[in-house]
């Protein structure tokens, strides 16, 4: 175990750890953080997005030792249920849900690409985010809510 | 005078166009022919380059990075406007042949007509009649994006000039009959010197070092003859069997390009890909002794990777840190006796890509990971760019160079880390 | 009044200057024994009104159900419905779901019955404990019920009179059983029922708010994984655990027969041991017969025939057709892999569960542990999609023997990936035959099917359907699977077509002994026997040269079937379609259950036929699921069944090595379908019909989805697949097959 520094959603952390313990566990079990879920450990599903670096990164797979200075943003960072940033929002505005499980993940990897290319064209949507699995079939709402965001960034909406 | 020498220049490079295919005669082939074609096709990997998207197969799009600019692959469907729907098999032909479209302009070598020059004529007729018969799909071709002034195509002809050549595929009278149509396939339909061996500056294929290693899509591409890198021996059963599913159990995955080309390769007549592997065999060097039982060890009895040297200097203090990395975020599937999901990680000693005398496949494996085709099973490694830096990952593959290939460490190793992260940000 | 109150267990439960008197439930027994056989829905069961509707003093409202969300939306349906029939604002209702000491027994949340059973009882509960209130507030305003109005849960009478329902109920009044018919809220007055409203659940969902049993933390708790054998009849053969006993964190490690845990204190500790574990644990083969059976052709396995339809005179003459169609293992597939928490205090268990059904788990789970099951408390708290029977029970298993091993800590047992792939019930392979017979005019008058299946159903109710309990040194039998019987049916649901068949004739030969566990996967035995039935139906309407859809409708009378068929068509434009090359279009239908919702579908596939590529462009679905509710519920699960379906048909078969070891124990071995294989659009019209009992969506597209892709690909292809998955390989050959021009 050591002490590992982090920086997420903007602030400074410190846990015990081991250092190779994925940052899925570290967000989940030390700083209760419940957004990036646990979908397979294997860099499969997409379940555990999170944004390090201003990439779309799979926590379940970065170890703690790894990410140094880079900053983390996690789905707690991007806004609450009283005041939801614009990918929430879509997603509340599409219903853009079944059990919801996956949603967590779909939005760090939309807001990624957002944050990247505001204004990307159906194809580019489905490719970006083909690495987020849902076994619910919710498909199409999400899709529609990245496009919703997509056009509130860009003042369409 | 110099005038007139260039507008003599540019005639030479005039070829005329062919006639178009009338629209009133459907083509009827014979089922044998086009199935034929169809084992052609696949030998000759024409969908990888033909195909962008799955849901339209043969219709061009797909990009091929050179370093001369883009290429972007056309439509091949029979479609009559965007497609070859207008060809006839003269001008099928003699695209295959010469590089020349029916409209007589002359086609770029990314077309590989360098090798598809040495079919023989049967197996042109066999794959017209399998292009002629699939679905035409209405599909424009994507413009090509070349530095200047290589858009101008009659330039083309002074490449052929220098680097075309017809003469078919000699047969080697000492070989056996499995063997001589491994070398047909391999020289003509499989191309795989395109890949698998260096060009000179003008893009052409050097004949003098035959599958000495090459590049594609930023991989380096492995020698196939006395410089194979392979740590361990492919044998004619193991290299067969890496052709047609992309695995060669403890000793191969095919990543990048590669997979493509397996793809296309299991749906050929395994008897061809066989021969295929009979001849290429046949070239490849054998591995050291000693690296080869130590591959071999690791892959069936997991052994701990050498630790990194200790030292502040900064050579040392990279390969720490490759170190650490390794044992934090490799480890966990890459080291002894872990299998996870669905199929084991391969031991490293064992790993093609540490050995190559280029890093640049194992920065692609390493930041891409390696996935199976949509809706298809296989092994899945997942890809660590984003989630390792460009100097974690130098570390990472300085330590594996040094500690699972120990070998002399690359020369050029954070260039061509910068490099794939440059790639990739485009 | 019901006297048998378990006075044992008596809470009382201050909330300002009123009770609220708790009570544990009486043991009613199941459907079978309904204490109250002619109340409304789940009424039934638990026939009290406050056992649904509780007020507090402050006008808070508490509603129970017996349900359990699975992400179907229910939660917010129940509010809906409560808050419309109580006329509050749905803010102010606080829902319980299911929990053994607190919520009427309802059996399991499946079969798409929670608004028939939970649905309707909730709401007819409401309503009449509307009526209650406001006969209490007439009294208390001394003015006649008819002059009272009630905006969001207050009671307002001439001259500005009001009164709250918290100051309405001060003891028993709701402690009444139900009468057996309400006076519902006219449709003309809904303010929610049928009209949009937000699912409730999302907004913590989108913003890292604590929803799943997976989130649950608490005071002293401590990690666990398992170590499983390679397959399920794999033996013990030894392990050393002085490895993992020696890493850092672990606190013990529980063997008792094949059952191997290990428990840290933190959870990637627990994560690295258990690997460690499993790598110095050896296993030998267990007894070939299953592995031999994986590979049998399921008509080949010994079963039991059941003639369930039996109409008419066979051996009419005409022209007869006959194809087989048949499905391989798949599975649930839960995106989040099973977790539960398990504590032991005081003699007393409390397992937090995301089982389908706490009360029959509870049962099992004490006769693992040997104690009664008035010792042990199940808590249902939300996972992922389940979609049936999945690892929710077998991991809570896993809890409670865990936390028997370490008093006084809560123990979170996490399955892996390739736990839950491996060791989930799968859904069974099945077989069919079917055989029609034309006349002249091309009207069906006969029709044989015949349907093969193992066991739909293994859930628990005992322990030998838990997975640890086979596992342990002195195992519990495996219960044999009993078929469930019709109406609703295990392998023989939906084989009963709703078309006018006068002659025909269903047998279901059913399959005692799966080679691997198998139960229920959302629809059942319905996704298969509609695939069959309605391709089947397209292959007789070619034969008849009649349009599928024109020859479906002479065939049904029932008009709600029609009139989704008709809709599903029209919107699709299926008469003035004209397909593209590459593309072709497919229609089915089917009432799920013959009992449940109506749904058509209508699509558009494109097809490559080099690279077996299929994917739907474009899917209209017509549901008929009685009253509506939430519409958008409806539309979601309409919109995921059929997208589910698409991944079922596709892409989906569970597989299985020489050696009866799962091979598919992961997404790369196991592939579903990813986004750029979705549709383009999948367009859904749900016909509303007021005043008619809510009838079961969750699984009603399913099976119709499969079968309109397969009627699809013939029409793109000329290609009849009758095999599933129609993965790329079997496109590509039954393609080069089948060359259309």
């Amino acid at each position: 175990m050591s002490q590992i520094s982090l920086t997420i959603n903007g602030r400074a952390h410190s846990v015990d750890t081991d250092p190779d313990t994925p940052l899925l566990y570290v967000l989940r079990d030390d700083l209760h953080l419940n957004g990036a879920k646990f979908g397979c450990g294997l860099g499969q599903c997409g379940a555990c997005t999170v944004i390090v670096g201003g990439n779309a990164v799979l926590s379940c797979l970065i170890p703690v030792s790894t990410i140094g200075t880079r900053p983390v943003t996690t789905i707690e960072g991007l806004g609450t249920a009283a005041r939801p940033g614009v990918v929430q929002q879509a997603f509340i505005d599409e219903q853009a849900a079944q059990c919801g499980y996956c949603i967590a993940g779909m939005i760090m990897r939309a807001e990624a690409l957002l944050q990247h290319d505001p204004a990307p064209a159906d194809d580019v949507i489905r490719s970006q985010m083909a690495l987020n699995l849902c076994r619910c079939g919710t498909h199409m709402r999400i899709l529609r809510a990245v496009r919703r965001a997509s056009d509130k960034l860009k003042g369409r909406a | 005078m110099l005038l007139v020498s260039a507008l003599v220049l540019l005639a030479c490079t005039w070829r005329p166009g062919i006639a178009a295919r009338p629209a009133s005669e459907p083509p009827a082939f014979d089922a044998a022919l086009v199935q034929q074609g169809a084992r052609v096709a696949a030998l000759g990997l024409c969908a990888n380059c033909h195909t962008a998207r799955p849901g339209a197969p043969f219709a061009g799009g797909f990009k091929v990075a050179t370093p001369f600019g883009a290429v972007y692959s056309t439509n091949i469907t029979p479609d009559r406007a965007t497609g070859i729907g207008t060809w006839t098999q003269a001008a099928f032909v003699r695209a295959m042949r010469d590089g020349v479209a029916r409209d007589g302009s002359h086609l770029y070598p990314a077309f590989p007509y360098d090798h598809y020059t040495r079919l023989a004529p049967a197996d042109i007729d066999a794959l017209y009649a399998f292009m002629m018969t699939r679905t035409a799909i209405h599909a424009p071709a994507h413009a090509n994006d070349l530095i200047f002034p290589l858009g101008f195509r009659p330039l083309l002809a002074g490449w052929k000039l220098l680097f075309l050549d017809h003469a078919p595929v000699p047969v080697n009278t000492a070989q056996t009959v499995e063997w001589n149509r491994g070398a047909y396939i391999a020289a003509s339909m499989g191309h795989c010197a395109a890949c698998h061996s260096p060009r000179n500056a003008l893009g052409a294929v050097d004949r003098k070092d035959f599958l000495g290693g090459g590049e594609a899509e930023g991989w380096y591409v492995p020698a196939l003859n006395g410089k194979s890198p392979s740590p361990v021996a492919w044998n004619r059963d193991s290299l067969t069997a890496y052709l047609r599913s992309g695995i060669a159990p403890a000793h191969a995955m095919a990543g990048g390009p590669m997979q493509a080309v397996t793809a296309s390769l299991g749906a050929a007549d395994p008897a061809d890909v066989r021969a295929l592997a009979t001849y290429i065999v046949s070239l490849m060097g054998k591995p050291a002794p000693a690296i080869e039982q130590r591959a071999l060890d690791a892959a069936h009895r997991p052994v701990a990777l050498a630790a990194a040297p200790g030292g502040t200097d900064a050579a040392a203090r990279q390969l720490q840190l490759g170190q650490r990395v390794y044992a934090d975020a490799c480890a966990r599937c890459h080291a002894s006796g872990r299998t996870p999901g669905s199929g084991g990680a391969l031991q490293l000693p064992a790993a093609i890509a540490v050995y190559d005398p280029d890093p640049r496949s194992l920065i692609r494996i390493v930041r891409d990971g390696i996935a199976p085709g949509p809706a298809e099973p296989g092994r899945w490694m997942p890809g660590f760019a984003g989630i390792l830096t460009s100097e974690q990952i130098s570390a990472l593959a300085a330590y594996l160079r040094h500690s699972a290939a120990r070998q002399a460490p690359w020369n050029d190793l954070e260039k061509r880390v910068a490099a794939a992260e440059k790639d990739d940000r485009q | 009044m019901s006297g048998a109150l378990n006075a044992g267990r008596r809470l009382l439960l201050k909330a300002g200057g009123a009770l609220t008197l708790a009570f544990a439930l009486p043991r009613l027994a199941l459907a079978a024994d309904a204490a109250a056989p002619t109340l409304p829905g789940s009424l039934k069961k638990q026939p009290l009104l406050d056992g649904w509707i509780r007020i507090g003093a402050d006008g808070s409202i508490t509603v129970l159900t017996g349900k359990v969300e699975l992400g179907q939306g229910i939660k917010t349906a129940i509010i809906q419905l409560a808050a419309e029939e109580l006329v509050v604002d749905p803010a102010r209702i606080h829902l319980i779901t299911a929990d053994t000491a607190r919520t009427a027994d309802e059996g399991f949340t499946a079969g798409s019955h929670s608004m028939q059973d939970s649905g309707t009882a909730v709401r007819n509960a409401a309503a009449q404990v509307r009526v209650i209130l406001l006969d209490l507030a007439a009294t208390r305003l001394h003015a006649p019920v008819t002059s009272l109005g009630i905006r969001d849960g207050v009671v307002t009478g001439p001259g500005g009179a009001k009164v709250g329902y918290g100051e309405l109920v001060r003891g028993q009044e709701l402690h009444r059983t139900a009468t057996e018919t309400s006076v519902l809220r006219p449709p003309h007055h809904h303010f929610l029922m049928g009209r949009a409203f937000q699912r409730v659940d999302i907004p913590a969902k989108v913003t890292g708010g604590a929803a799943y049993v997976q989130d649950l933390r608490l005071p002293g708790m401590v990690h666990a994984r398992v170590v499983r054998p390679p397959s399920s009849d794999a033996l013990f053969a030894s392990t050393d655990q002085n490895g993992a006993a020696a890493m850092p964190g672990v606190l013990t490690i529980v063997r008792d027969g094949r059952f191997i845990g290990v428990v840290a204190q933190r959870e990637y500790q627990a994560v690295k041991a258990a690997a460690v574990l499993a790598a110095a644990t050896r296993w030998t083969a267990g007894a070939t017969p299953a592995a031999a059976e994986l590979h049998r052709a399921v008509e080949q396995m010994p079963s039991e025939a059941t003639t369930i339809l039996e109409r008419g005179t066979a051996g009419q003459p005409g022209r007869t057709f006959s194809a087989r169609y048949r499905k391989p293992f798949q599975l649930h597939g839960s995106i989040g892999p099973s977790c539960a928490v398990a504590q032991l205090e005081g003699g007393k268990y409390t397992v937090w569960t995301h089982s389908q059904g706490v009360f029959p788990l509870r049962q099992a789970l004490a006769e693992l542990v040997g104690v009664d099951k008035e010792s042990i408390h199940c808590i249902h708290v939300e996972g992922s999609g389940c979609y049936g029977h999945n690892g929710a029970d077998d991991v809570a298993a896993d809890a409670i023997l865990l936390a028997r091993a370490l008093p006084g800590q809560p123990v979170r047992v996490q399955w892996m990936r390739e736990d839950e792939h491996g060791f989930e019930p799968k859904g069974p392979p099945m077989a069919s035959s079917v055989q029609a017979t034309l006349d002249a005019s091309g009207q069906i008058v006969d029709w044989a099917y015949a349907v093969w299946s193992p066991p739909h159903n293994s859930r628990p109710g005992t322990a030998g359907n838990l997975l640890a309990g086979t596992l342990l040194a002195a195992p519990f039998p495996v219960p044999p699977a009993v078929p469930i019987p019709q109406p609703e049916g295990g392998g023989d649901r939906n084989a009963i077509p709703l078309y006018v068949l006068p002659n025909a004739r269903v047998v279901h030969h059913f399959i005692p002994v799966a080679p691997v566990r198998s139960s229920a996967l959302r629809s059942l035995g319905a996704y298969h026997n509609v695939f069959a039935i309605e391709s089947f139906m397209d292959e007789l309407a070619l034969q008849a040269r009649a349009d599928p859809v024109a020859f479906r409708l002479r065939h049904m009378q029932d008009a709600r079937a029609r009139d989704v068929m008709t809709l599903a068509a029209r919107q699709f434009g299926w008469d003035a379609y004209r397909p593209q090359v590459g593309r072709g279009r497919g229609f089915a239908f089917a009432r799920y259950k013959n009992l449940g919702a109506y749904a058509a579908v209508a699509l558009e596939v494109e097809v490559a036929r080099d690279t077996g590529w299929v994917r739907i462009t474009r899917a209209v679905v017509a549901v008929d699921s009685g009253e509506i509710v939430s519409l958008d519920g409806i539309r979601n699960q309409i919109e995921g069944g059929v997208v589910q379906s698409c991944s079922w048909t596709l892409c989906e078969e569970g597989l299985f090595d020489a050696a009866g070891q799962l091979t598919t124990r992961d997404w790369a071995g196991y592939p579903i379908l990813r986004f750029p294989q979705v549709p383009d659009t999948v367009h859904v019209h749900v016909i509303d019909r007021p005043g008619q009992p809510f009838l079961g969506t969750g699984e009603a597209t399913q099976g119709p989805t499969c079968a309109a892709l397969a009627n699809a690909i013939f029409n793109a292809t000329g290609a009849r697949l009758r095999d599933l998955p129609f993965k790329p390989a079997k496109v590509i050959a039954a393609t080069q097959l089948a060359r259309r021009t």
